[in-house]
């Protein structure tokens, strides 16, 4: 690009990012996060609005393409869990426990390629998510996980903020989700996820996630940082996931005859 | 270290972006393209499907399945129900087969009778490789 092209360019962006309203701030002066929101970043919101609606929505974020990924850094399991995670695998994710609409966890609930409604008051941050109808109430003025914690597809949240970042404990999961950082990838009851939302400006918040599973995992780790978008105009529908969930059936058939699905041995 | 190569791939093969595996019931490797005529859609959670009446040069009449998006995602995208997709359409549809065999695929795009061409369901390979 000449000099000619590439000054308006910059001028051009430059205009844009001023022409944006700055972050909301709540009474006690806390970034507000309210609002209806996309996860999954840039791919999460080309597959979620389709990649030209999202370009449109959100020039800097260029979309990528949703699918086949990659780039993702392996997660380190333990050796045992190695040849469960082969035999998901050449299932071909059958077992996935979201294709059964149970609820998905976190972080994997953040991906996912449906809305999520924030609604921030003095003493909670509450998400809505309009996949399968989760719901998150996560404390922030000091109350701490219950004593009394049953294990649970979407654990216990409690919350605090570290300057304008919203800090989000996680424990008390069951083993029945996948984490979602990437392919069949199990977890124990010991997992502990603490998640950072930052409002880093109008239209964004920064998702980083810290794991730690020391039955499964042989070490913590963060997955790779990842981003919501916000979706003015939106609105949360419903996503009744059972009524016609025409999959359990074909699954149910599909296990009848595994040599239709099953990967050959590589 | 054939192992880490193994975790690495499954790592990288499936944003968590799908409601459950493609690759359980459809084999990303068998693309079809079908032009038939809408005979009924289903508006459902979670997620939509269609039937198409596929002529073949015999004139011989069958019925196929399709899977797509849920709606809310295809209204996100621009699809209003009853409007973007009707009965009696005549539409093409580019697809991936079911793995058992039937005249049942997911769909990805839909060419509609004037050329314009809109998304209906994910890539292959979404959720679990191929």
């Amino acid at each position: 690009m000449s000099l000619k092209h590439l000054i308006p360019a910059i001028l051009s962006v430059s205009m844009a990012a001023a022409q944006k309203p700055p972050v909301p701030k709540t009474a006690d002066g806390k970034p507000d996060m309210s609002g209806i929101w996309q996860g999954g970043g840039a791919a999460g919101l080309a597959f979620a609005i389709g990649a030209d609606n999202a370009k449109a929505a959100r020039p800097d974020a260029a979309p990528a393409q949703a699918g086949r990924g990659g780039g993702a850094q392996p997660a380190p399991y333990q050796d045992w869990v190695l040849p469960k995670l082969k035999e998901l695998r050449d299932r071909r994710l059958i077992d996935d426990p979201s294709g059964r609409c149970l609820l998905v966890g976190v972080p994997r609930i953040t991906s996912m390629p449906l809305p999520i409604k924030i609604v921030q008051t003095k003493d909670e941050v509450i998400f809505l998510y309009e996949t399968f109808h989760a719901f998150r109430v996560i404390p922030t003025d000091g109350r701490k996980h219950p004593d009394d914690i049953d294990p649970s597809f979407m654990g216990d949240s409690v919350g605090h903020w570290e300057g304008d970042t919203l800090v989000v404990d996680v424990t008390g999961f069951n083993d029945k989700t996948w984490l979602g950082v990437g392919g069949a990838s199990l977890h124990s009851d010991a997992l502990h996820v603490v998640e950072r939302y930052q409002r880093v400006d109008y239209d964004t918040i920064t998702y980083n996630v810290f794991i730690e599973d020391p039955k499964v995992f042989t070490k913590s780790f963060n997955t790779a940082p990842s981003f919501l978008s916000l979706r003015p105009g939106e609105r949360l529908r419903e996503y009744e996931c059972i009524a016609d969930n025409q999959d359990i059936r074909r699954f149910e058939e599909l296990l009848k005859t595994p040599a239709l699905f099953v990967r050959p041995p590589q | 270290m054939r192992g880490s190569f193994f975790l690495a791939a499954v790592l990288a093969a499936a944003p968590a972006f799908a409601h459950h595996s493609f690759a359980a019931e459809y084999d990303g490797d068998k693309p079809i393209t079908l032009k038939g005529v809408v005979s009924k859609v289903e508006w459902e959670n979670p997620h939509m499907h269609f039937y198409l009446d596929v002529t073949d040069e015999k004139g011989k009449v069958e019925e196929w399945k399709f899977e797509g998006f849920p709606p809310n995602m295809l209204v996100r995208q621009g699809w209003r129900r009853d409007v973007t997709l009707k009965v009696g359409d005549t539409v093409t549809v580019f697809a991936w087969r079911a793995r058992n065999g039937m005249n049942l695929a997911h769909s990805r795009e839909i060419t509609m009778a004037d050329g314009k061409k809109i998304l209906s369901g994910p890539p292959a390979g979404t959720g679990g490789g191929n």
